[in-house]
């Protein structure tokens, strides 16, 4: 079966610094794939390349099995991709439907914004991942953390993205609002949705991921089933780059 | 106070400012025996209130994208400059063609210029205010230049008109009809925005509040209307009115325009997103380049519109005009609620802007103030507008 | 014999040689011309002036335009002093604040000419039309067509010198009417940096509060003149008697045509020549007060003994534009554009 995005080869260098360095990895339907290691691995370099932010130096991204060369957000978005990015990319002074389909609006016959439109579809999209939020004309700067995330995975989910790339986004939540996001993410897994998840948090990471991939210095360290490890042998690999002793062993 | 304001759809912030020139207009009105609200005082006001408010609408979009122009008094001498020359020098002042083109190559002047400071600011990444700073000397010599120092004299007469003297007004009856047209389409418009939420369940607006809206924007149009009507025109034999001035017209067209961008089209999201978060911009994909290139360009052409109104109605070129001009678009559009740190910014707040530092101006000449207090008055009131500002979002961020 | 003979040979060679290195040394010597904003209209016609006669002097002519700043005088004049400026022509920015550069040149051995704009320190030379003077010509020309009635007073710049001394001139002729109660001032404005502009927007007020009762407008220069008249039109009072100064082309058709009274001609090539010239005598160690044609005059604000040349400005009305035509100053086509044949003045039938 196909997997849903194959990154081979991949390489990235800026000025004399190789921030990506030949990473293999792959992502299927209705998994999530753990994306892990310490600041300043790679992790976030790959995801800006995967999400069409910055273009690769060699190697190749397959999405279904279609080669893609990315120029910008826009060509990621059209493969399917869409990403929630560490920031949020969110604009704080526009309300969560102009967040929602910021550089995607909705227009009338005559060209003008369809703001009751795009209000109405994103209260649909919003209220399913969230049913408290009722206040759509409020700007982004006035929402608790956990508001913000939810019209940051609406945006993603709204465009029928398959494909999600989720940046720590348990990073600067309370317990209740994490555990809103970790539903959502075993939620859109079981949709067939295919997950790729940056976080450090290794219990969020063994309660959600089915595999993880360890990166160190811009390379792969190793993938690993994540039934197979447990959280040190996890923790071995991102600090010391070690491969896990139980598949040594085995 | 401010929650039943925000139900009601009225922006507190905007209605404060209006109520604030509302207390001037009132407190000159006392202090010169009434001559301030005159008919004809009124008139000055608006068509003296269009140069200022017309760059300031520009100066809004830049300001909201974290953007700065200084550029612009400099480039309001320099297109004037050009638009004269054009007439005195080149294709004459008979007829029809030697002005309009000279009004064509005034505005692609300015928004050539446009395009040479914003490429240096959108693909080099040299900050705006280092770029427009260049521009403000560079645009002062090169208006110097144009006709070695010299006042270039006498200009079209049609072209004239476009300053709001003689025959530059629209005359009572075409005041009346644009009133009147004004009106309708706000009817129009209100029904039409409160049926296409109703069409998605979404919240109204109270009816009243939709109502007493329109009763106070419709109210003041047709009075602004009827208070320039009631301006004998010195031109006409018969003492009818001379209506809506020219400039004023232009404003009018302008801030329509530039408010319905701002409000309803993507490039005007796309602006206020920038301002908001320009990485987040980045990262959806917006053509961030372009757009700051853009904006540029619509604040080259617009000055060059100022210079046209200056020069039409200074009846000559020189390249002294728009002198101080940047400083006083620059608080026109603070005082009426741009933040400089970006992300916010009002149209119509900014003409009100204007209008206020325009009304202290005009009002104080009235009562023989002379022109050293005059700029200490304006700048108090422009640090007052600026503190009350701050308190306000202070409040709305609690 | 032989010995004291060989004395005097020697000493007289000296002295004949002396003489001779001290007139080489006067030739070829820097005048520094320092401009307070050369951006105005008419200082382009005095800096040709000036520099053709530095040149025919056989000196050098180097000049700085302080762009309206004072902080920037003063370091141009440093400059020029570094640059080895034997003599200083300075066009004042502001009379108090160039000051300091002024005593800076003293100390340096280097003579100041004040150029058209009083600088109150007594070791310059002032060379100027009498402003004093202009500003009489511009309220005598008004006050023939309308002796009596409303005035307002379009001033200068509040920091230039010259438009108080301007404005001084204008009401020596007038008090006496406006003593009487044959004039009545009704408005009286300064011109920030002498903007036509301002000139219009302050005009227009002035109409609105008298309510067009205004019978004469004393307008300081022509490009404040514009101004008024601009305001003028507007409200169809064209022919309201109008002053000047400066003879701009402008302003000179608008005589032709009868919408402004009076402007004065200074012309400024003869002011530049004097001071390029007094300039060569002043490097060559003349004092002031030896410049052929200088007077002692005290009525300076701090009453202050300062040397000045006084050079006669020339009132064009409507009668005497032939003046400006005939001295090269403008043409007939440029003094006359635009005038009716009906109602033209002398000069441009």
């Amino acid at each position: 079966m196909n997997a849903l995005v194959q990154v081979r080869g991949v390489c990235k260098h800026f000025g004399g610094i190789q921030a990506v360095d030949n990473v293999d990895c792959e992502l299927h339907e209705g998994e999530v794939v753990g994306l892990l290691g310490h600041n300043g691995a790679g992790k976030s370099t790959l995801i800006k390349l995967l999400s069409g932010v910055y273009p690769i130096d060699s190697g190749e991204i397959l999405v279904r099995g279609a080669s893609h060369r990315f120029e910008s957000p826009r060509d990621a978005r059209a493969a399917g991709i869409e990403t929630i990015h560490q920031t949020l990319a969110l604009a704080e002074n526009l309300d969560a439907p102009s967040n929602l389909f910021l550089g995607r609006e909705l227009r009338t016959r005559l060209g003008l914004l369809d703001t009751d439109r795009m209000e109405h579809e994103a209260r649909q999209v919003i209220q399913r991942l969230n049913p408290n939020f009722t206040d759509f004309k409020k700007p982004v700067s006035a929402m608790s953390g956990g508001q913000r995330q939810t019209v940051a995975i609406a945006r993603a989910l709204y465009f029928n993205a398959r494909i999600l790339i989720m940046d720590e986004p348990c990073a600067a939540l309370g317990p209740a609002e994490t555990r809103m996001v970790l539903d959502t993410i075993l939620r859109l897994k079981s949709e067939g949705i295919g997950i790729f998840l940056i976080s450090h948090d290794m219990p969020d990471v063994f309660e959600v991921c089915d595999r993880a991939t360890v990166m160190k210095n811009g390379a792969v360290v190793d993938t690993v089933k994540i039934a197979d490890v447990t959280p040190e042998d996890v923790l071995g690999m991102i600090i010391l780059g070690q491969k896990p002793k139980s598949k040594e062993a085995a | 106070m401010r929650s039943i304001l925000d139900k009601a759809g009225f922006d507190a912030r905007f209605s404060a400012l209006v109520l604030a020139l509302a207390a001037i207009w009132v407190a000159l009105a006392v202090a010169t025996d009434g001559v301030f609200l005159s008919p004809r005082n009124l008139y000055n006001l608006s068509i003296q209130t269009c140069v200022t408010a017309i760059m300031a609408c520009g100066m809004v979009y830049l300001i909201v994208a974290r953007q700065i122009d200084l550029s612009v008094g400099s480039l309001m001498a320099f297109t004037g400059m050009l638009i004269a020359w054009t007439q005195t020098n080149w294709l004459g002042i008979d007829g029809n063609v030697g002005w309009l083109v000279s009004i064509a190559i005034g505005i692609g002047a300015g928004v050539l210029v446009g395009v040479f400071q914003g490429w240096w600011v959108a693909y080099r990444g040299v900050p705006a205010f280092v770029v427009t700073l260049a521009g403000y000397l560079m645009y002062r010599g090169a208006a110097f230049l144009v006709a070695d120092g010299q006042t270039l004299a006498p200009l079209s007469d049609n072209f004239q008109r476009l300053g709001g003297g003689l025959q530059g007004s629209l005359g009572p009856v075409w005041s009346w009809l644009l009133g009147a047209a004004g009106v309708a389409a706000l009817v129009v418009q209100t029904v039409a925005a409160r049926r296409s939420r109703a069409r998605y369940g979404a919240r109204l607006a109270p009816l009243w509040a939709d109502a007493l809206k329109l009763v106070l924007i419709g109210g003041a149009l047709l009075a602004f209307v009827g208070v320039v009507c009631a301006y004998p025109d010195p031109a006409s034999e018969d003492g009818g009115g001379k209506g809506l001035g020219l400039p004023v017209l232009m404003l009018l067209v302008i801030a329509l325009w530039l408010d319905l961008v701002a409000r309803r089209t993507r490039f005007g999201r796309h602006v206020w997103a920038f301002g908001g978060n320009p990485e987040a911009a980045l990262l959806s994909g917006l053509p961030t380049k372009r757009l700051l290139l853009q904006l540029f360009m619509l604040m080259g052409a617009l000055s060059a519109i100022a210079a046209m109104i200056t020069t039409a109605r200074l009846g000559s070129g020189t390249h002294s005009i728009g002198q101080m001009a940047e400083l006083y678009v620059i608080a026109a559009t603070v005082i009426g609620g741009t933040s400089l740190s970006g992300g916010t910014g009002s149209i119509a707040g900014a003409i009100v802007g204007a209008l206020l530092i325009q009304t202290l101006d005009n009002g104080m000449v009235l009562l023989d103030v002379s022109s050293a207090k005059r700029q200490i008055f304006i700048g108090m009131i422009l640090i007052a507008a600026v503190w009350f500002d701050s308190l306000y979002t202070r409040g709305a961020k609690r | 014999m032989k010995q004291s003979k060989r004395v005097v040979l020697g000493a007289v060679l000296t002295a004949v040689l002396g003489g001779i290195c001290t007139g080489a040394a006067a030739k070829g010597d820097i005048v520094g011309v320092s401009w307070s904003n050369f951006q105005e209209e008419r200082w382009k016609r005095d800096e040709a002036a000036i520099k053709a006669a530095v040149e025919a002097e056989g000196d050098r002519y180097v000049s700085a335009d302080a762009q309206g700043s004072n902080e920037k005088q003063r370091a141009d004049i440093d400059a020029l002093l570094t640059k080895g400026a034997k003599v200083l022509i300075v066009l004042a920015q502001d009379a108090q604040a160039v000051l300091p550069a002024v005593n800076a040149a003293r100390q340096a051995g280097v003579p100041v000419i004040a150029y058209d704009r009083l600088i109150q320190d007594p070791s310059v030379l002032y060379v100027t039309f009498d402003n004093t003077e202009v500003g009489r010509i511009q309220a005598r020309a008004v006050f023939a067509v309308k002796p009596r009635g409303n005035y307002v007073f379009i001033k200068g710049s509040p920091t230039d010198s010259n438009a108080d001394m301007l404005h001084a001139g204008q009401v020596e002729v007038l008090q006496p009417a406006i003593a009487s109660g044959a004039i009545k001032v009704v408005g009286e404005q300064y011109t920030d940096n002498w903007s036509p502009e301002v000139a219009q927007r302050n005009m227009e007020q002035l109409l609105t509060k008298n309510g067009n009762k205004v019978d004469a407008v004393v307008a300081s220069n022509d490009g404040t003149a514009g101004g008024v008249v601009a305001a003028l039109k507007a409200q169809n009072l064209v022919g309201v008697p109008v002053s000047g100064q400066d003879a701009d082309l402008a302003a000179l058709n608008r005589v032709a045509r009868g919408e402004q009274t009076v402007t004065v001609w200074k012309d400024s090539r003869t002011l530049g020549a004097a001071a390029g010239h007094y300039a060569a005598m002043l490097a060559a160690h003349t004092k002031p007060a030896a410049i052929p044609g200088a007077v002692i005059w005290k009525d300076g604000s701090k009453k202050l003994p300062i040397a000045v040349v006084f050079l006669k400005p020339e009132a064009i009305t409507r009668d005497k534009l032939k003046l400006v035509i005939d001295g090269g100053w403008a043409t007939k086509a440029q003094v006359c554009a635009g005038v009716a044949a009906a109602s033209a003045p002398p000069a441009c039938k």
